[in-house]
This record gives C-alpha cells, sequence and structure tokens, in this order.
C-alpha cells in the first residue's frame, strides 16, 4: 500500500481529526525515519499527516525552564547559542547526529518517537531529566522521558497521541555533561554511546544521571551506576567500580554494527572516560 | 490525491503535480527534467542527492515532495547563472582534481555551496563536518577538500 493522501494540518485538532478519520495513517515530522521505512516496504501507511506546518510544535523557549518543540529540527537546536550554553550535552549530541542534511529535516520529537535504542538526543535528554509532554483529543500528559521508551521501537504512545514538547526543568549551567558516541564513521548510528550529567561538588557527585544508546532495546537510563556514583569521592577505585557496574547492566546484542561484547566493553571504556572528564572540569 | 505543489527552483517559480507518495527527487528528475540532481542510495547515505532548500542542504531522496510546496530550491543546474562558465566552486573541482565519474558531484558542490553560504571561511575540520553525509567512490576525499578550500579562497577574494 503507498499513501493515498498527504495531509498538511494547521492545528493540532485538524490532526486529530485526520487520524481518527484514518486509523492506518502515520503522523511524519521530518521523515527521515519513516521515508527510508515506507521506500523499504517496512512501513506502509494508508496516508500520511505531516506535522510541519503546526505552528506550535515549531516553538523553542530557553529559560528558568525550556521548551523544545517536537518538531524543533536538529540543526535548529544545534545553531541555538542558549541551548549550547545551558545545555552543552544537549548540542554535543545534535552535532552527532546523522549528515548536515539528516540534520536540517530530523526532528527532536521525530528521533523520540522513533524509538530506536540509538536515538542521540534521546539518550542525553534522558541524562538531563527531560520531560515530555504529550497531547492526544482527550487532553495532555507529562511523563519522564525515562517512561516513554516501552520496548524495541515502541512507546508508550496512543494511537491518536503526539509528541508536542520537550520539558527541562534545571538550567545545567554550572553542571557536567559529556556525551560519547562510537561509531564505524564518523557518520553513522551509534555503536554504543553514552550521555552523564552531574553536579558536583567536593569531588562527589551531588546529582548524577547516566544513559546509553544501542545497548538494549531502547535508550538505556542506567540506575545502578549512578547509585554507585552518588554522593561517594569520584576516586580512581569509584570509577572502577562505575565502569563494571555499567557492563553488567547494558543488554546489548549482536549485529550489523558490532557485537555485544565490543558493545558492552564499549560502555565501560566511555563510562570511565566520561567520570576522568567530570573529575578534571571539577578539579 | 495527487496535488499542485509551486516553489522557486534555482530563482524560477515552477508548478508541479505531486503524489503523495512522492520524494522531491522524483520531481526534479521527472517532470521538471533537472536531471543534474542524482539518486545513489535512495536512503539518506550518500548525499548524491543533495539539494538546498530555504538555506540548507537536504537529501531529495527523503524529502516529500509535497512539502516542496512554498519552499526556494537550488539544485547544480542553479549554480552557473545565465551564461555557460562555471560558478567558482564548480571551476574548484575541475581545477583540484575533485571530480572524476562525477555521480557524486553536484551533491558535493551543494553541500559546499551551503556549507561556504554560512561560513566562508571554514577549517579543515569544517569543511569534513560540512561533507560528512556525501560519498565518494573515485577521487579520494583530499582533493574534494583541497576543492573546497580553493572555492573558499577565490569566493573570499571576490567578496
Ligand atoms: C542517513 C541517516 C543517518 C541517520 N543518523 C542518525 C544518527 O546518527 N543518530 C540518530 O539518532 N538518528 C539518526 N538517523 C535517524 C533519524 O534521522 C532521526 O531519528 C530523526 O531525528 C527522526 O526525525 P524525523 O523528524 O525525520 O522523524 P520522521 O521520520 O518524520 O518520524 C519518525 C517516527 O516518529 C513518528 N513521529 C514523528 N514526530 C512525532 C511526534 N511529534 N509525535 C508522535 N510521533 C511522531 C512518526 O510517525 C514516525 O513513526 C539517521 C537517518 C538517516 C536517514
Ligand atoms: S540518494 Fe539521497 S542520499 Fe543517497
Ligand atoms: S567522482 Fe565518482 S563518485 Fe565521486
Amino acid at each position: 500500500m503507498t499513501p493515498e493522501a498527504y495531509y498538511k494540518p494547521r492545528t493540532l485538532e485538524e490532526a486529530f481529526a485526520l487520524k481518527a478519520d484514518h486509523p492506518e495513517a502515520f503522523f511524519i515530522a521530518g521523515g527521515t525515519d519513516l521515508m527510508v521505512l515506507m521506500r523499504a516496504g517496512i512501513c506502509r501507511p494508508s496516508a500520511l499527516i505531516s506535522l510541519r506546518h503546526i505552528e506550535p510544535l515549531h516553538q523553542l523557549t530557553v529559560g528558568a525552564t525550556t521548551h523544545i518543540g517536537a518538531m524543533t529540527r536538529v540543526a535548529e537546536l544545534l545553531e541555538h547559542p542558549e541551548i549550547e550554553e545551558r545545555y552543552p550535552l544537549l548540542t554535543a549530541a545534535a552535532r552527532r547526529l546523522g549528515s548536515p542534511q539528516v540534520r536540517s529535516v530530523a526532528t527532536v520529537g521525530g528521533n523520540l518517537a522513533n524509538a530506536s535504542p540509538c536515538a542521540d538526543t534521546a539518550v542525553a535528554l534522558l541524562a538531563l531529566g527531560a520531560r515530555i509532554r504529550l497531547a492526544s483529543p482527550d487532553g495532555e500528559r507529562e511523563i519522564p522521558l525515562d517512561q516513554f521508551f516501552v520496548g524495541p521501537k515502541t512507546t508508550c504512545l496512543f494511537s491518536q497521541e503526539l509528541v508536542t514538547e520537550i520539558i527541562l526543568d534545571e538550567d545545567a549551567r554550572g553542571t557536567h555533561g559529556v556525551f560519547i558516541k562510537k561509531g564505524r564513521v564518523k557518520m553513522d548510528i551509534a555503536q554504543a554511546s553514552l550521555a552523564l550529567w552531574a553536579r558536583v561538588k567536593d569531588g562527589q557527585c551531588e546529582q548524577i544521571r547516566l544513559a546509553a544508546g544501542s545497548v538494549g532495546p531502547v535508550p538505556l537510563r542506567l540506575p545502578e551506576v549512578e547509585r554507585v556514583l552518588l554522593n561517594h569521592p569520584l576516586d580512581d577505585d569509584r570509577i572502577s567500580q562505575a565502569s563494571t557496574a555499567a557492563e553488567q547492566t547494558v543488554q546489548p546484542i549482536t549485529d550489523i554494527r558490532a557485537t555485544a561484547d565490543y558493545r558492552r566493553q564499549l560502555i565501560g571504556v566511555f563510562v570511565r572516560r566520561a567520570l576522568r572528564q567530570i573529575c578534571t572540569e571539577s578539579r | 490525491m495527487t496535488q499542485i505543489v509551486s516553489f522557486v527552483l534555482n530563482g524560477a517559480p515552477v508548478q508541479v503535480p505531486a503524489d503523495p507518495h512522492q520524494r522531491l527527487i522524483d520531481l526534479l528528475r521527472g517532470p521538471l527534467h533537472q536531471t543534474g540532481t542524482k539518486e545513489g542510495c535512495g536512503q539518506g547515505e550518500c548525499g548524491a542527492c543533495t539539494v538546498i532548500i530555504d538555506g540548507r542542504p537536504v537529501n531529495a531522496c527523503l524529502y516529500p515532495a509535497p512539502e516542496a510546496d512554498g519552499t526556494t530550491i537550488t539544485t547544480i543546474e542553479g549554480l552557473g547563472g545565465d551564461n555557460t562558465e562555471l560558478s567558482t566552486i564548480q571551476r574548484a573541482f575541475v581545477e583540484c582534481g575533485g571530480i572524476q565519474c562525477g555521480y557524486c558531484t553536484p551533491g558535493m558542490i551543494l553541500s559546499t555551496k551551503a556549507l561556504l553560504d554560512r561560513r566562508p571561511d571554514p577549517t579543515e575540520a569544517e569543511i569534513r563536518q560540512g561533507l560528512a553525509g556525501n560519498l565518494c567512490r573515485c577521487t579520494g576525499y583530499v582533493q574534494i577538500i583541497e576543492s573546497v578550500k580553493w572555492a573558499a579562497e577565490r569566493l573570499r577574494d571576490k567578496s
């Protein structure tokens, strides 16, 4: 089946009404995931409902709480000076997503909703403790991002539900953020990736969140590793323990990009490197 | 459900029917007969189909044709201007050996243009980043990067 229509609603209400009329239709944002899947015959929507022309989904405001509209393109995120100033971790992840051509159209909402375990912005946003706002004909709800991903390529979205925005409550200035990604070549999806965010005082992590990509069915938070690190002096011994905990927590698989073993080792090394970096930065 | 899309292509307004499943590259190479834009992989990996939409480089093989409506698009056909002379970036690729079979070249040149429009004086690292979405099977990337530097220098001298 090829899509029989391409709709361009201007409001959320119109988009929901179209989806109600065409249950087999797909929402399309930038299309960098969906166009590939359609061409390969993996996705066969009856129609496409574009989210590009719904103005509120494009809003991006940085402040005490930061709101990133779901239709914000990865390139726009990258070019935003205040995002870089407050959340360099997010900028670093955005910079490693795809090519310039992909970043010109790929959206943050699409990166999350596509729910690939490798999704670069998802890994960064998990470490930043993001919440997301969802809207459906029944109303709106907000959930922590780590409750959004429920299984391989699946989210908790209902069929008529949309991601409308990503919310960051904390101004991350004065904190530490590290993003590390390894692909086979520079422009490739991750063999493994790690994002770390921490607030460090007197050589200890007062607050810390870690997330990893391509090492489980979904982008993963690593609470076991966070527990090892929270409120303990960041010495060599602690760093080794954290690295081992990370290797034990992740659930990688072997595929064309890397073996499970290699991915496990990468995560161990990334945790070590990220922690060393924040040790140096906070000295 | 076919719809008519209108956009500005290389400075001239065009109107063309677009089907819901079509991609921008289907319009360019089909009814618009602009075959300078190439299709390599058809899945966003190789950059042969790169065009500039509203100032940004985009893979025409991933861009839904109905979304071309209202945009301004530049393809390789739009670079030379009215006369038959090559533009500076095109000349750079010829001068520096950045072109062999030529299949990747329109995409390389459009990515270069998108980069230099924003960053007239890029570092080598920025050039590599800017071309990360374009593959070449012939020349080797050294000559391509030299071509971009050559073009950047000449364009800066001009302005
Ligand atoms: C060559 C190439 C390289 C890539 N490299 C990377 C990479 O390095 N890292 C990476 O993370 N990704 C990569 N990707 C994947 C892709 O570009 C990203 O996941 C992108 O962010 C998807 O966004 P989109 O707007 O294009 O989504 P679309 O393709 O439009 O949508 C993806 C899915 O999400 C749904 N959707 C979109 N928006 C919403 C919303 N607001 N609410 C609910 N559902 C929604 C759609 O229905 C669809 O099912 C790459 C893709 C290509 C083609
Ligand atoms: S043909 Fe579009 S990226 Fe290869
Ligand atoms: S010149 Fe032949 S692919 Fe680049």
